[in-house]
């Protein structure tokens, strides 16, 4: 469906996206991620057509964004960062207008607009100027206006930024459906966000892509050893000691003593290796009292950061 | 480009902008019919239109400096680019909606016209004659005043820019002779007198054309610098 190939972006010697590859298939969610700078604006920038590449291509649904851009464009549905909108227009002026910038046909162009206002519950506001309206409601005559037309791909930019938490389940479990019949990319600093909607992720830092997967396999990667928590009675301060002496630990650590005489530490072993009935049977023997044992969680958000951390040590080490 | 016309003419007319430009063309008219003809008891319609001309160099500004540079600034240029309408298309329909308004604003000038004909008999030919020099002119400088707009994301540096390009134009002629045939407005001189001047014509046309072709390349080129 979508295709990137070879492509790069300079701002005169500043290279902004360096040589990334990429692939995206009919109906596909796929999440952009990234730290600030990284240039997952940039990059939607060019599959949309705003921006032109230095090099390389970009095809959507095989025609080339920048030499067949009329039959390409009209596949996408875009929702720029920081919601542009005309204010001096209402709601349904807005969609109107938007439909005829993407070339509705003018038979179906009164029902897709009465559709889309529906969908994103627009209808108690679609005669109000959308400078009178909440950051809510403007998110979604944004994304009304992307949806109208019914394009193939919908690029989201950053699409829940600055809303309430109902409205970010809201807009989230509206992509969600969206993904049903669209093929769907959007950027996002928020990786549960990304774990929950993508069904793949794309990082990206530094204008290379440093990893493509499924939001599991990169938990799955960054859980490579196996970490337990474990909260603790121990008047007689030998946990550490102990600990120490059971086969398959490597290291134990203090996180934080609790108010009613507990402490809690993170105790990490050797790869594949669950040692939490060993834990518990020795700390019985040695009469220490658990409290809680459980193995710790590693959230895309570790993946995230181990990636960003291996890119940065590879790239000093150039 | 329909949808664009449709769009920025709705919006000229939305904001006060449309209104202010009519507002001020037309008082800037009664002044000049005062003036220009009835003062001297002349039913001669054509001759406010001298004094007209000058005016367009300060109001003109007023319905381009925002066309492109409100866009870019507000972020809505990419709601533009992106969509399936190409950029010569997007640059055209936004010329003739601020050509469209400025014709609706000579329209309204036909009421002085009126009034003449309860004095005497004015000439409706050189009244049409002079009407088509001065879209002429309004549309090459309209035309200056959009590709202005292209080059910047602050209304006011448009508007400046715009509104000096015409001052230097005007007054180059007065330093040097050799100027006269560039100064737009001094070319406009004719069309009151009656004349259907080809020369004159075909330069307004070429003129707003060449500024049409280098908003086209500005806003092009800066897809791929941006």
């Amino acid at each position: 469906m979508i295709k990137v190939k070879n492509v790069t972006k300079k701002y005169g010697n500043f290279i902004a996206i360096d040589n990334i590859n990429f692939e995206i298939k009919e109906g596909e969610i796929i999440g952009f991620l990234g730290p600030n700078g990284a240039g997952k604006t940039t990059t939607m920038n060019m599959i949309t057509g705003f921006i032109e590449p230095t090099q390389g291509e970009i095809t959507i649904n095989g025609y080339d964004i920048v030499k067949k851009a009329k039959i390409a464009k009209k596949q996408i549905g875009y929702m720029p960062e920081g919601i542009p909108l005309y204010y001096e227009l209402t709601v349904k002026e807005f969609i109107t207008y938007m439909a005829d910038l993407k070339m509705v046909d003018k038979k179906i162009k009164k029902e897709q607009i009465e559709k889309v206002i529906e969908e994103l519950n627009l209808n108690e506001v679609k005669n109000k100027l959308i400078k009178n309206l909440s950051r809510g409601y403007k998110q979604r005559v944004s994304m009304a206006g992307a949806l109208i037309g019914r394009p193939k791909v919908l690029v989201l930019d950053e699409p829940t930024v600055g809303l309430d938490p109902k409205q970010i389940t809201e807009i989230r479990s509206l992509i969600k459906d969206l993904g049903k019949n669209h093929t769907i990319i959007l950027s996002s600093h928020i990786l549960s966000e990304v774990s929950q909607i993508c069904e793949k992720v794309i990082i990206i830092n530094k204008g290379k892509i440093i990893a493509i997967d499924t939001p599991q396999n990169l938990e799955n990667k960054a859980k490579k050893e196996n970490c337990i928590i474990v909260t603790a009675e121990d008047p007689e301060n030998k946990i550490e000691k102990i600990t120490n002496q059971i086969e398959g630990v490597k290291n134990i650590y203090l996180i934080k003593d609790n108010e009613d005489g507990t402490k809690q530490y993170s105790i990490t072993s050797e790869e594949k290796q669950d040692i939490r009935k060993k834990i518990f049977e020795k700390y019985a023997k040695e009469k220490i009292t658990i409290f809680e044992l459980k193995k710790a969680e590693t959230t895309l958000e570790d993946a995230f950061m181990k990636l960003i951390k291996v890119n940065k040590e590879e790239g000093g080490n150039k | 480009m329909g949808a664009i016309i449709k769009k920025e003419i709705k919006t000229y007319f939305l904001s006060p902008i449309g209104y202010i430009f009519i507002g001020l063309f037309l008082a800037m008219c009664s002044v000049f019919f005062y003036l220009d003809v009835f003062y001297y008891q002349s039913v001669q319609f054509e001759n406010m239109f001298y004094s007209l001309a000058t005016i367009l160099t300060f109001i003109i500004p007023i319905l381009t400096m925002r066309i492109f540079s409100e866009e870019r600034k507000t972020g809505t240029e990419q709601l533009l680019y992106t969509s399936p309408i190409s950029i010569t298309k997007i640059v055209l329909g936004k010329f003739f909606s601020a050509v469209i308004v400025m014709i609706i604003a000579e329209i309204c000038t036909l009421v002085y016209f009126i009034i003449l004909t309860f004095f005497g008999t004015p000439h409706i030919q050189t009244a049409i004659i002079t009407l088509l020099g001065f879209t002429l002119l309004s549309m090459s400088y309209i035309a200056f005043g959009v590709f202005a707009s292209s080059i910047t994301e602050n209304q006011i540096i448009a508007g400046v820019v715009t509104i000096s390009f015409f001052i230097i134009s005007w007054f180059l002629p007065n330093f040097n002779s050799q100027f006269s045939t560039i100064s737009l407005i001094n070319m406009f001189n004719k069309f009151p007198a009656g004349l259907i001047a080809i020369e004159e014509i075909a330069i307004y046309t070429t003129f707003s054309v060449l500024c049409i072709l280098l908003t086209i390349i500005v806003l092009q080129r800066k897809k791929s610098i941006k």
